[in-house]
């Protein structure tokens, strides 16, 4: 016999991205979900920004990895909470895994919650957690052929970061390149040049940023 | 590997069905997945069979039809099939879009055999 099912495989996700982003409306949070390759500076960002955002924004951070409580423990320097999500041999954050990290804060208290997803070009694009924004980073030393070779990822961004940029001389990175390949797949994001290291291009995130809390 | 995440969701699912219609063996599931959704065909059908292991759906094949997606643009509203590489809207020749078909991934039929013995239905 054949059943027809016509049934989404992803709903439960997708049910459960709907709850956490009802839940966060509520609490009146921005949820931003960071994504990148591993190694391109999403912790050290958010050690930058978080202090520089203002007493006014309370940040939160939810921080998923394979192993280990390393992103947690530097990060708690400077949120307000955070929780570390282990994802064991989990290639990205499920929405169910961020849900069980929203029990684990105090949604009242805070402002903006950063989502930093397990470093990886491609399973974290393809899960809707409940964020507001998705940010997309790449570094520097990544090269700059990843666009055009993680296309999904960058389709999806709301802003993209190129980080490490203090490093563009040396590794002789083609910005053409870059710009070019964006054209193709994401007019919509503007794409910021930034250091941690430097402080250049903090400005312009910090201003990105404070639109979107104003959205 | 986000093959494995969606090939346990699509077990969960595949044994509801079974259950559900007293099916006792599956033999065929089909599965149309947007293009969007990065599916590699030969992950997803490793993953599917390593967790329908010890279920209904043991042994049963998996067929995996690609749709193309559709964008629409959000300058202009033009819907459009885009290109994995390139979104660009053909009418204003910006590339801000938004997926609205075949971003999905969808269970279509359960194929099985209502008795506990052979494999034909």
């Amino acid at each position: 016999m054949k059943i027809q099912v016509v049934e989404n495989v992803l709903k439960a996700n997708d049910a459960i991205a709907s709850a956490n982003r009802q839940r966060l409306d509520a609490a009146n949070v921005l949820a931003i979900n960071l994504m990148s390759a591993p190694g391109s500076g999403k912790t050290t960002l958010l050690e930058k920004t978080i202090p520089a955002v203002g007493n006014d924004s309370r940040c939160a951070v939810l921080v998923g990895d394979l192993q280990t409580t390393r992103d947690a423990e530097r990060l708690g320097q400077v949120a307000v909470d955070t929780v570390q999500i282990n994802t064991g041999t989990g290639c990205h954050l499920s929405a169910a895994q961020v849900a069980e990290g929203l029990n684990a804060l105090d949604l009242n208290r805070l402002a903006i919650l950063f989502i930093e997803n397990v470093g990886n070009m491609v399973c974290p694009a393809a899960f809707e957690l409940g964020e507001h924004v998705k940010v997309v980073l790449l570094s520097i030393a990544e090269g700059d052929d990843k666009v055009a070779k993680y296309p999904t990822l960058f389709q999806q961004a709301d802003v993209v970061l190129l980080t490490k940029i203090d490093l563009s001389e040396i590794l002789e990175f083609n910005h053409d390149r870059v710009r070019d390949d964006l054209s193709r797949l994401n007019t919509r994001a503007p794409l910021i040049e930034i250091s941690s290291k430097t402080g250049q291009g903090m400005d312009r995130w910090l201003d990105w940023l404070r639109e979107q809390q104003h959205q | 590997m986000h093959e494995m995440a969606i090939a346990m969701q699509l077990v969960d699912q595949v044994v509801a069905v079974a259950e559900a219609h007293r099916v006792r063996s599956v033999e065929e599931v089909v599965v149309e997945a947007g293009a969007m959704r990065q599916i590699v065909p030969d992950a997803l059908e490793l993953a599917f069979s390593v967790v329908a292991e010890g279920t209904v759906a043991q042994g049963a094949q998996l067929r995996l039809i690609e749709v193309k997606s559709v964008a629409r643009c959000r300058k202009c509203e033009c819907e459009f099939a885009p290109e994995l590489d390139n979104y660009v809207c053909p009418e204003c020749g910006q590339a801000d879009t938004r997926i609205v078909a075949g971003n999905d991934i969808i269970l279509k039929t359960v194929t099985g055999s209502e008795d506990d013995g052979g494999r034909s239905s």
